[in-house]
């Protein structure tokens, strides 16, 4: 990402002119990014895509506020969490999420053992395990160790102290030590 | 440093976001015990697990989607979204205020005598040709029964003064004639056809075969032939007044003969209060008779006789006189100008 900046200093430029592709170049170069947030977030690749779309919007919308003293990363990173933690506080998500964890377990014990072995173990326990963190952990790690933020960057996208950022990423760390203790070497 | 102390200290080692003096201390701690030192190797093996998860990628079309999404709504469908959108919302909370003016409007009108009279003047000829006595009676209470009938009630009014202002005499004079020409059209249908081909093209005024067609229309066809005439009227190359009058007053005779001089506004009207309706008529009867008055009219119903006379005005006085002898006599309407014939309508009661 930070290889990024110089591309990332043309491309504000060029949507600040209202270069009409520009909108295109940045969902483009940005969508894997804020949909992968979305997913470990929310579980579903459908809000997921739901909730990616929406951040684009927004973007798109309030291009002409971006100031630029931040990187457009982290003005997106920062939409992308906002969205997600609003949309996990609502009620009606809430709701629904018992419902999708209900099925989804219900769904895992009937799979049959081929199917299982199909998918990496691993991989299954390490989105599981991600899954089971508490909202306001869970984004740190996921903006830490899977988009590779800085303590900084994170800080400044949750409107948290640093502080708070490194005790947060610390204590979800810990957690998931011990939930994927039987795959440490 | 105790153990716990350093392994809250892991994340930022991992990180290199210590600062000097705690790595340091750390790392004299790490150094002394092999238990911190297992446990940081599992926070690095962990975290080296999160890291080397596999991003998920966007779905494809996303950027389509999204770029679709981001374009603004072209303004008729935001006007319209605005307007109908979510239906099962918007069009009920439509149609409850269409009804909640409907019954405004209806109240007001309701509220205001002023606009019941206006209405009142307006309506009275459809209510003699739909209802003859409920419009000598209480015209009141028509008065909402056909607002979409008001151009041609102010075309009717127009007519009323027409005739108002033709003298009696010549009022009769076209009853008459109405009623002469009643035989002279056995096969009005056929020519009824052909005429109404012509209304539209012939702005001439009417000749008399037309309007005894007219005579013998059901009044249902009579409205519609009316409908006809005025569109003829409105046409253009519209006649000239006289013939625009023609064509209306071919309408008068269509209410049927006895109606064609109740088509003005009586010129005296009141009610009767009685005790024995039977014997007030015949009291009536044997009135009129003494009077040389002239019953043109009379309905009969449940509630009470409506009965239109016409009187010489010298004999008005003794009139009214033998009429407060028969009942309780109270007129609604009786101006201090009466004309040499007076039209009355009576509302016997008993």
């Amino acid at each position: 990402m930070e290889g990024r900046t110089g591309d990332d200093s043309h491309l504000v430029d060029r949507l600040r002119r209202g270069d009409p592709g520009a909108f295109e170049d940045l969902v483009i170069a940005y969508q894997h990014r804020v949909f992968s947030v979305a997913l470990r977030m929310l579980g579903s690749r459908a809000e997921a895509e739901d909730l990616a779309q929406e951040v684009f919007v927004r973007v798109h919308g309030a291009i002409a506020e971006f100031r630029g003293d931040a990187k457009l990363s982290t003005w997106l990173y920062t939409i992308a969490s906002r969205l997600c933690l609003n949309r996990l506080a609502s009620s009606e998500r809430r709701m629904i999420r018992e419902g999708e964890e209900t099925l989804t377990r219900l769904a895992s014990s009937h799979a049959s053992p081929a199917a299982e072995l199909e998918r990496s173990e691993l991989e299954a326990a390490l989105h599981r395990a991600i899954a089971e963190l508490p909202e306001e952990r869970r984004i740190v790690v996921v903006l830490r160790d899977l988009e590779g933020l800085s303590y900084e960057e994170i800080a400044a996208a949750l409107e948290l102290e640093l502080g708070t950022v490194r005790s947060r990423l610390h204590r979800a760390r810990m957690d998931l030590r011990e939930k994927l203790e039987r795959f440490l070497p | 440093m105790t153990c716990h102390e350093a392994r809250e200290l892991f994340s930022a080692l991992i990180d290199d976001a210590l600062g000097g003096e705690e790595r340091a201390v750390l790392d004299a701690h790490l150094a002394t015990c092999a238990d911190c030192g297992r446990e940081l190797q599992r926070f690095r093996d962990t975290v080296a697990l999160l890291r080397a998860v596999e991003p998920a990628r966007a779905p494809a079309g996303f950027v389509d989607r999204v770029l679709e999404a981001a374009r603004p709504t072209p303004w008729p469908r935001r006007w319209w979204q605005a307007l109908f959108l979510p239906w099962p919302l918007k069009l009920p909370i439509e149609a409850a205020a269409i009804m909640l003016v409907t019954v405004g409007v209806v109240y007001v009108f309701r509220a205001t005598p002023e606009l019941q009279r206006a209405a009142r003047l307006e309506s009275t000829q459809p209510a003699v040709m739909e209802a003859p006595r409920a419009a000598i009676s209480e015209p009141s209470s028509l008065a909402t029964s056909q607002p979409q009938e008001t151009d041609r009630a102010r075309e009717r009014q127009y007519m009323e003064k027409k005739i108002a202002a033709t003298p009696p005499a010549a009022r009769d004079e076209a009853e008459q004639r109405a009623a002469g020409l009643k035989d002279a059209s056995r096969d009005v249908d056929k020519r009824q056809d052909i005429d109404k081909q012509k209304e539209t093209s012939r702005p001439a005024p009417r000749t008399e075969s037309q309007v005894a067609a007219k005579v013998e229309a059901p009044p249902a066809r009579a409205e519609r032939e009316a409908g006809a005439a005025k569109e003829s009227a409105r046409l253009p190359a519209a006649p000239a007044p006289e013939s625009r009058a023609d064509a209306l007053q071919a309408r008068r005779p269509a209410t049927g003969s006895t109606a064609a001089t109740s088509l003005a506004p009586p010129d005296v009207s009141g009610g009767l209060a009685v005790s024995d309706r039977d014997a007030a008529l015949r009291g009536l009867a044997q009135l009129l008779a003494r009077l040389g008055a002239v019953e043109d009219r009379r309905v009969d119903g449940h509630e009470g006789s409506i009965i239109e006379l016409t009187i010489p005005r010298e004999a008005y006085a003794e009139f009214t006189r033998e009429l407060a002898r028969l009942g309780r006599w109270q007129p609604t309407r009786e101006p201090a100008a009466l004309p040499a014939q007076i039209r009355v309508v009576l509302r016997i009661t008993g």
